[in-house]
Order: structure tokens, then C-alpha cells, then sequence
């Protein structure tokens, strides 16, 4: 594929560009190859042709960060920075913005650990993996809070509010300083980091004055070159049940039961309730149940939940600390799930120095990968798009969003992936749209259905916590309190301190001038 | 089921194999860090492949029949559900040394 430039880019002057990158990361580190192109796309895309890169810069420092961003605004380049570029269904590696330089930041793999107040001082390369064996090796008693794809990265992920399933679920909230490299190519941390040699950076989050951390979280603001995450004690004890409820309606009680244990502080994981398909597609592809474009019928659906003994709704639900206090804890959390009449309630029990069985990974910090499995739903090529609002944490409400939802997948002869995942306050109904690449009639139907979603939940007032690039425009549309006051906003700030626009235009629907007509393409 | 393209990359595509003087990564392990996570036990890439082929051989490294070359334009196109890999996340010279390791060249 040739190869695509950014607005008001000539080849000439990107070959100066390049040149100029070459002497700061070295010519080993600078990919602009055909082949290096592809290999930043999005392969869960609808159309992985779009969002195309033009190359792909690997840094090793936050020094040569600087560097390339001071670069990127003599040549006036557009940057996509990376993590690990592991954000499946919202993108992948790729820009929004097409011709967009990656700067992948996988090889900065820098780990602190500060053990005694459990704090992990990351660079964005570092991947739940690398973390996981890094504390396995030294036998430091810290756990992580996995994503169901744990191939990224650990700060990426909290930089786009990803989430796990302990009780430090909420992955963005346990950041806690970060070392950032502003458009200009200054470089700033924020929270006590501001104070040179202050031993609090990772303990404090706030510092004196505005607290900044949020502000370079799903922006383009800034490159995270470094950031501070608390991380969880391991516990003596993980003590809880795996839950199937029967039938649909049995989403609405258990919704109250489990956001009322949470609110009361009984439970304090983040767990996620969902459908049979989350766990069947896992499990099975389609063509074990139906043939090729057959609907999954009420029969169909029984047959599969029969097989693998699952309910139409399943929650797993887990008590962690001293084993004295989760056995005391324990006989509350079972008699209100009793009280809602599950289908089935599987008790668990972890101890310390137990090994962890496959499959329960996910509640104790392991990195898994096991969940993406649900790509190959169709059996051939495939992959999966996020739709993603956020609710209030009501039965009825999510019933509600629910039997929308489900009307729009049958009316697009689409599988319904749906589960609900508890915040602080909130749920976000994830939808995970399973894609069949290999069929273009199906693959047509996915971007009318997407914004069909989109529109429906507006309706309601739900709009989405995270998008995909194909949707960061109307997903930010929706946001329209004050004639779309917060994106004016965010627009103010962006043209302030990114004036040439060089860093991520389009992020999060956020375009600085320089690249404002791209808006909605 | 649809078969998943898995004997029948256009080998022609392979990129060239990084020309390096220096001395060959330890496989086993690069391989661990980079690929481990979805082609060990209870990984992505096990558990497809366990559909597929022999499930006793769905780890890649019980695999006796990969090449050097299949592996590299494995990772650098995708395969299957596999996304691609960069060479910012893999260097040439580390996916010498996965290739190598996976081919069990010299063994």
C-alpha cells in the first residue's frame, strides 16, 4: 500500500523529517518500510485500511522523546504515540489521524518498585507481563489488576481507563504521578514529582496548586514517558463465588444486590456481569453450534448454556484480606446472592502459597490472554469493536439498556456480547461487536450498527467512557452540554500548548487548527 | 468452520533477516517476553491453535514443523486472529533469535 500523508506533509520534506529522527533514535529505531506501515494498523478494524501510519520511531528515553517532539514541529509531523499499542477493539497501534508518525514507546521498559508503600514507577513500554515476572522473580508480595487482555501495557492501559477485576479495578484511579513530555518538548511531572528530590511523587497524588494527572489521560496533552501506580498487598485469603443467574430479567436484582454490597464496602472487587456468549465465544466458535448465518435461537442459546453450565447472566464475586475478616465476610455476601435466587453459586477459595488454578487468574492480579479468544468467534479471520457507555448502577435502567441493545443486534443479525461492569458509582455496559472479517456483507452492517448504538444510548443520555478511532468524533459529539462546551474547551487547551497540532491530532475527538478539516473523516 | 490460513503464507513476502555482527539472542527466552504470553499454556494463540492442530502441539515450541521463515512473516503479517508485530516491539535481530529458537535450527 503506498503510502499516505498527513495534511500539508510533502515526501521531500518528511525524508528531512526522517533524517532528523535517524540521528536521535538511530537508524535501527526508525521504521518506514512498506512493511513496517502495516504492521501499526488496526487488525480488529472494520477496515484496517484506514488510520494508516507512516512510520514508526522507538525511543528509549524520555530525553529522546523531547528530541522527536521538537523535530516534529520543525517539520510539522503529526506523532502517535504508543504505549505497547495493544488496544484491541479501540485501535490497536494505529493514529487516528492517517500519516501520523508512531512513536512507539515499547522499548522504554523501565520498573521501580517501591515495596514497602506497593508503588510501581513504569515507562510506558512495560507490559503486564514484563511486571508480572518482574515481581514473581523477586518474590515481591504486590499484585496487579489485569485487563481481560493483558498483552498491553500497564500504563497505557490506566492511560485510557482501562480496567481489572480486584479491588484496584479501576485502573486510572490508582495512578498517582506522571512524567510527561508537553508538545513543545519540555518535560513535566506532576503531583509532588514538581518538587525535585521529594520522596512522595508516588504517594500523594495532588502536590500544591491544579493536579494534572487526568489531564494527559485519553488526551493529547502530552507523552507519558514515566508514571507512578499504586499496587495492591497481596492478601492471605481471596475468598468468594462464581454466580449464574437463570434468565434475562435477572440481570435488574443482581445489578441491586452487587451495587449495594459494593456501595456498603461488604465488596470491594470491580466485577463484571455477563452473558453466556462472553464466556461461549471464548470456549467455542459459532459453527460448533449453527451453521453459517443461522440465528442462535432460544434453543440454540439453551443448548450452548447447558453445555458449559452457564446462566444467561454470570458474575464471578471475590472477598480479599485477612482470612478472618473474609470468612466473617463471606456468609453476607452469600445470603444476599441467595436472596436473588441464582441458578448456581460455586464458592471459591484462594490462600496464600495455593496455586492458581487456570481461568482465575484475572482475580488475582495474573496477566491473561485467554479472553481474546473470543476473536475467532467465526472461526476464520475476526476481532472485536468496544461499545462502551456509562450508566447508573440500576437494574432497571441496565435491563432496559440491555433490551435496546439486544433489539439492534438481532435487527443486524449480530451476536450479543454485553456484560456490565461496576465503577465506583457507575456500570459501563461493555458491548464486544464480534467482527467476520472474511464475510464483507457482515462487515458492512458493523459501522451503521455502531452508530445506531451510539445514537440509541444518546437517547437515553449514556455515552461512551472510551472509542474506538473510528468513533472518537461522535462519541466526543455527544458531549454536548453548552454547544459542546468541554470540547471547546479541550480544543482552548490543545491550540495553547500544541499550536502546530503535532501530537495525536484527533484524539479523543480533540483537533487542534492545524488539522481542524479532518474532523469527521 | 473457516480454516484459517495457516499453511499457506506467501513466503516471498518475508522481510530480509536483520544483517547484525552481533552474537545471536538466547530464543527460549526472548521468546518467553515477546510471544509466551499467547503461545504457553492458557494462552491466546494455545488455545486457537488447539482447534486446529494436534492439541498436544498447539504450544509453538512442541511444534517440530515451523521454519525460520514461516515464523518471521508470522509475526510481521499476522496470522489468523494474530495481530502483526512491529519492529518497534520486536527488533529484527530478536525475531532472528524467536525464529531460530521455533525452527530448532541447529538441534
Amino acid at each position: 500500500m503506498s503510502p499516505v500523508y498527513p495534511p500539508g506533509l510533502t515526501p521531500a520534506v518528511f525524508a528531512r523529517a526522517l533524517a532528523a529522527f535517524e540521528r536521535i533514535v538511530g537508524a535501527e529505531a526508525v521504521f518506514a518500510a512498506p512493511e513496517d506501515r502495516d504492521t501499526y494498523a488496526d487488525k480488529f478494524a472494520i477496515d484496517d485500511s484506514r488510520h494508516r501510519a507512516l512510520a514508526g520511531l522507538a525511543p528509549t528515553s524520555a530525553a529522546q522523546v523531547q528530541a522527536i517532539v521538537r523535530i516534529a514541529n520543525e517539520f510539522r509531523i503529526p506523532l502517535w504515540p504508543i504505549s505497547r499499542g495493544k488496544n484491541l477493539g479501540y485501535g490497536y497501534a494505529a493514529p487516528e489521524l492517517a500519516g501520523s508518525v508512531v512513536v512507539d514507546l515499547s522499548r522504554m521498559k523501565g520498573i521501580e518498585i517501591d515495596v514497602e508503600n506497593g508503588v510501581a514507577t513504569l515507562e510506558p513500554g512495560v507490559g503486564f507481563y514484563d511486571l508480572y515476572d518482574y515481581l514473581q522473580k523477586r518474590k515481591i508480595p504486590l499484585w496487579l489488576s489485569v485487563p481481560g487482555n493483558s498483552w498491553g501495557s500497564v500504563i497505557g492501559n490506566a492511560l485510557d481507563r482501562g480496567i481489572g477485576y480486584t479491588p484496584y479495578g479501576e485502573n486510572t484511579s490508582k495512578l498517582c504521578g506522571l512524567e510527561v513530555v508537553l508538545p513543545d518538548g519540555d518535560l513535566v511531572r506532576t503531583g509532588m514529582g514538581a518538587a525535585t528530590g521529594a520522596p512522595t511523587w508516588g504517594l500523594y497524588r495532588y502536590g500544591f496548586g491544579p493536579a494534572w494527572d487526568q489531564m494527559f489521560v485519553q488526551s493529547n496533552f502530552g507523552i507519558v514517558t514515566k508514571a507512578n501506580i499504586w499496587l495492591m498487598t497481596e492478601p492471605e485469603q481471596v475468598r468468594g463465588m462464581d454466580v449464574e443467574m437463570e434468565a434475562i430479567e435477572d440481570l435488574a436484582p443482581l445489578i441491586d444486590t452487587i451495587g449495594a454490597l459494593r456501595r456498603e464496602g461488604v465488596l470491594q472487587q470491580s466485577p463484571t456481569i455477563g452473558n453466556w456468549l462472553r464466556a461461549a465465544n471464548i470456549l467455542s466458535t459459532r459453527s460448533d453450534w449453527v451453521r453459517d448465518g443461522a440465528p442462535l435461537t432460544d434453543d440454540v442459546i439453551t443448548a450452548i448454556r447447558k453445555k458449559f453450565g452457564l446462566g444467561w447472566w454470570g458474575v464471578s464475586l471475590r472477598l480479599y484480606g485477612r482470612s478472618a475478616v473474609t470468612d466473617a465476610t463471606y456468609p453476607i455476601l452469600e445470603q444476599a446472592m441467595r436472596a436473588i435466587t441464582p441458578l448456581s453459586i460455586k464458592p471459591t477459595l484462594w490462600r496464600r502459597g495455593d496455586p492458581i488454578a487456570p481461568g482465575q487468574g484475572g482475580w488475582m492480579g495474573v496477566p491473561m490472554t485467554f479472553p481474546m479468544q473470543n476473536a475467532n468467534w467465526f472461526g476464520g479471520r475476526g476481532g472485536h469493536l468496544g461499545f462502551s457507555p456509562i450508566m447508573p448502577q440500576s437494574g432497571r435502567l441496565a435491563l432496559e439498556q440491555f433490551r435496546r441493545n439486544l433489539s439492534r443486534y438481532h435487527e443486524y443479525g449480530f451476536d450479543p456480547q454485553m456484560s456490565f461492569a461496576f465503577g465506583e458509582r457507575n456500570l459501563i455496559n461493555v458491548n464486544a461487536v464480534l467482527l467476520n472479517k472474511d464475510d464483507p456483507a457482515f462487515m458492512k452492517k458493523v459501522d451503521p450498527f455502531m452508530r445506531a448504538m451510539i445514537v440509541d444510548a444518546k437517547a437515553h443520555g449514556y455515552v461512551e467512557y472510551r472509542a474506538h478511532l473510528d468513533y472518537m468524533d461522535a462519541i466526543a459529539s455527544t458531549y454536548d452540554f453548552n454547544d459542546h462546551a468541554l470540547l471547546r474547551l479541550n480544543e482552548r487547551v490543545k491550540n495553547a500548548l500544541d499550536p502546530k497540532g503535532i501530537l495525536a491530532p484527533g484524539k479523543s475527538g480533540i483537533w487542534p487548527k492545524a488539522y481542524a478539516p479532518e474532523r469527521g473523516k | 468452520m473457516r480454516a484459517a490460513p495457516i499453511l499457506t503464507l506467501a513466503l516471498a513476502a518475508a522481510p530480509a533477516p536483520a544483517q547484525t555482527q552481533q552474537p545471536m539472542l538466547a530464543g527460549k527466552a526472548v521468546f518467553g517476553e515477546k510471544c509466551g504470553m499467547c503461545h504457553r499454556a492458557d494462552g491466546m494463540g494455545t488455545g486457537l491453535l488447539a482447534r486446529r492442530v494436534d492439541p498436544k502441539v498447539a504450544e509453538l515450541e512442541k511444534r517440530a514443523d515451523l521454519t525460520t521463515d514461516y515464523v518471521r512473516v508470522a509475526v510481521r503479517t499476522g496470522i489468523g486472529n494474530m495481530p502483526w508485530l512491529s519492529r518497534g516491539e520486536v527488533s529484527d535481530r530478536q525475531l532472528d533469535a524467536i525464529a531460530s529458537y521455533l525452527a530448532k535450527d541447529g538441534k
